[in-house]
């Protein structure tokens, strides 16, 4: 097992490629706008790939991903806010925090199939919806929802990443870290695990996998990203507002990720690229923005019935029909 | 088991009459039961829609995500009728036809498509549907203060003291005759007993003969109706905005978790009961800003106890 832990497929030549465009040349590339509009793809791309990768995995189904986003950044508001630490030790902070919260969420429904986590994580949302309503977010105030009126208190951002180049470089370091812990967990025993599990939960049990630990790790793996997603988000503009943080984006997040493909992470990247840029595209166009609602969920539908592999499944079935057909006219 | 069951139900009444009484300890009787009784009319909006859900889930395997925006196109269609100046009773028919069409449309094209598939799947698809619902139904319709209103909302009934609008009584009514009309239905109708058989076991039920589609249908059209009738209810009771109706599906499928997606009864009595005690957590001076929250953290602690022997649910299959 050990040789081919290290292996790069060419889809993982393409995300190392990928990365080191976005790190080296985006931010230089990119105006002040659409630094921020790419940090914040960059986050919902980290947490696109945890629903994603739970999705095409396990087919678990995940309905509280930007709820959890929402926890991960009030985390990273709040000890920002109360204690001087660096935003490293904040951001790991506030992926631990949100793993064990969403630990705590779905442990209802862990032990049971996919129709009760999808049933118990869509509530969840929408209870975190009324939570952040009700309570909003950490801003520099006093007590432990530390919110107060007017503007908000400085917000640390990493030594490293002071300005909003050298963030958006850091935050897809941190993405592409992501991404490695998933491939990581699948190249070891979890991902056999997870792989049987897939197939039947049954068989799996019978060939002695503990199924509720895989698949308590799984969702723990997605909650970290969307808790690292959700602290990378507050660190973008200092603040969060609980708008970003509604049930129906959570919703919408899972639905892209089908539509972007969940097996692949060009998938994620597809989703969130619609996620945030499609409906500002749409209101430049002077079309309603509503009408994304209608695009994501005839092409949830579509991916859904007719195109498991969604968006980037069709990429990689047409970039491998190209090289073949390459080959071909070589040979001969 | 069926002991056990039984147990489990007391238990539940216990717990929610303990929870109300402690809530309402100290406040005076009348407000007590003016939150009891607009925590009933939210309730039994819960309890419709999780029986609307639970009827279907029975019979077709699909757990319906896109009741609630069904309900929305419908109240907001019965709105726009108003508007242009149509004797509102066929408003109001209107809002349930064109739920019913939404949903029958849904049925009869869409789920044979995805027949097969895992629940889950079939699940994430009404998603879909219920996305591009709302969208056209914002895209039409944009965001604007409108309201609903039925002309039962101003007669009222004077019960123990109280002063109870029609509309308040019609919802509670309507959940609890729906339950035993559903009941009677699966019970006592040919139609009824191909629904229990599909919901038993589709494959055998196609094999000995039972028209599939026919029955599906029909779960399909009584599923479009309880969704227009909600819609149409909750935007006169609570607010008609597309993405707040279509949302409600959220505290209904709590309603629904407290049934198992199988018990009308405890669906019925969950959604009641989560209402009521939403609305009574208003007296709470610390817990009042998350009421809403009430039916979700209900229905997660149903979850726990009613699995806390088992290790791993396999589902039917």
């Amino acid at each position: 097992m050990k040789t081919n832990f290290f292996h790069i497929t060419p889809s993982g030549w393409a995300g190392i490629f990928f990365s080191l465009f976005t790190i080296l040349l985006l931010p230089s590339l990119a105006g002040q706008l659409w630094l921020s509009v790419f940090i914040s793809t960059g986050c919902f791309m980290l947490a696109a790939g945890g629903v994603a990768f739970m999705y095409s995995r396990l087919g678990m189904v995940s309905l509280a991903q930007v709820g959890l986003m929402g926890v991960g950044g009030w985390v990273m508001l709040r000890l920002n806010h109360a204690y001087g630490l660096p935003f490293e030790v904040n951001l790991i902070a506030s992926g631990l925090i949100t793993m064990a919260f969403g630990w705590a969420l779905a442990l209802p429904a862990l032990r049971m199939r996919g129709l009760y986590l999808a049933l118990v994580t869509l509530m969840a949302a929408g209870g975190l919806e009324i939570m952040f309503a009700t309570y909003q977010f950490p801003n520099g105030g006093d007590g432990f929802w530390g919110v107060k009126t007017g503007s908000a208190a400085a917000f640390n951002r990493p030594a490293l990443a002071q300005s909003a180049e050298s963030y958006l470089r850091y935050v897809a370091v941190i993405v592409f870290l992501g991404f490695m812990i998933i491939e990581a967990h699948r190249r070891r025993a979890p991902g056999r695990a997870w792989a049987l599990i897939r197939r039947s939960e049954a068989a799996a049990m019978a060939a002695g996998v503990n199924v509720t630990l895989y698949k308590t790790w799984a969702f723990g793996i997605a909650g970290l990203l969307a808790g690292i997603a959700g602290g990378l988000l507050a660190g973008s503009l200092g603040l969060l507002d609980d708008g970003t943080f509604r049930a129906s984006e959570s919703v919408m997040i899972f639905a892209l990720a089908v539509v972007g493909g969940a097996q692949y992470w060009y998938g994620a990247l597809i989703a969130a690229t619609l996620f945030r840029i499609l409906p500002a595209l749409l209101n430049n166009w002077g079309v309603d923005a509503d009408l994304s609602f209608v695009i994501f969920g005839a092409g949830l539908l579509h991916a859904v019935i007719t195109a498991p592999d969604g968006i980037a499944g069709q990429i990689r079935g047409l970039v491998i029909s190209l090289v073949a057909r390459n080959q071909k006219s070589e040979n001969t | 088991m069926q002991r056990q069951n039984y147990l489990n139900w007391a238990l539940y009444v216990i717990v929610m009459a303990l929870a109300m009484w402690w809530l309402g300890a100290g406040k005076p009787m009348k407000m007590q039961g003016l939150f009891i009784a607009s925590g009933l009319a939210v309730g039994s909006l819960y309890a419709l829609g999780g029986i609307g859900m639970v009827v279907l889930y029975r019979a077709t395997g699909v757990l319906n995500f896109s009741s609630g925006a069904a309900g929305a196109a419908g109240a907001m269609s019965a709105w726009q009728l108003v508007e242009w100046g149509i004797w509102p009773p066929i408003a109001w028919l209107a809002c349930i036809i064109v739920a019913l069409a939404i949903t029958l449309f849904y049925g009869r094209l869409i789920a044979p498509r995805l027949a097969w598939r895992e629940p889950v799947v079939k699940a994430v698809a009404t998603l879909g549907f219920a996305l591009i619902i709302l969208g056209l139904v914002s895209f039409l319709w944009i965001d604007d203060p409108r309201s609903l209103t039925l002309p039962t909302d101003k007669i009222g009934v004077k019960f123990l003291g109280l002063r109870v609008t029609v509309t308040r009584l019609i919802v509670l009514g309507a959940s609890i005759l729906l339950v035993l009309f559903i009941w009677l239905f699966l019970g006592r109708t040919k139609v009824g007993l191909q629904m229990r058989s599909l919901a038993n076991d589709r494959d055998l039920s196609a094999l000995i003969g039972i028209p599939i589609l026919r029955v599906e249908t029909i779960a399909w059209g009584i599923a479009g109706v309880i969704a227009g009738f909600t819609g149409l209810m909750f935007a006169d009771l609570i607010r008609l905005e597309a993405t707040v109706i279509t949302f409600m599906v959220i505290p209904s499928i709590a309603a629904a978790i407290c049934g198992r997606l199988d018990n009308l009864g405890l669906v019925l009595i969950g959604g009641l009961s989560m209402g009521v005690i939403e609305n009574m957590l208003t007296l709470s001076p610390t817990l009042k800003g998350v009421r809403p929250i009430a039916p979700f953290v209900i229905a997660a602690l149903v979850l726990m106890w009613s699995q806390r022997h088992t290790r791993l649910t396999f589902g039917e299959r």
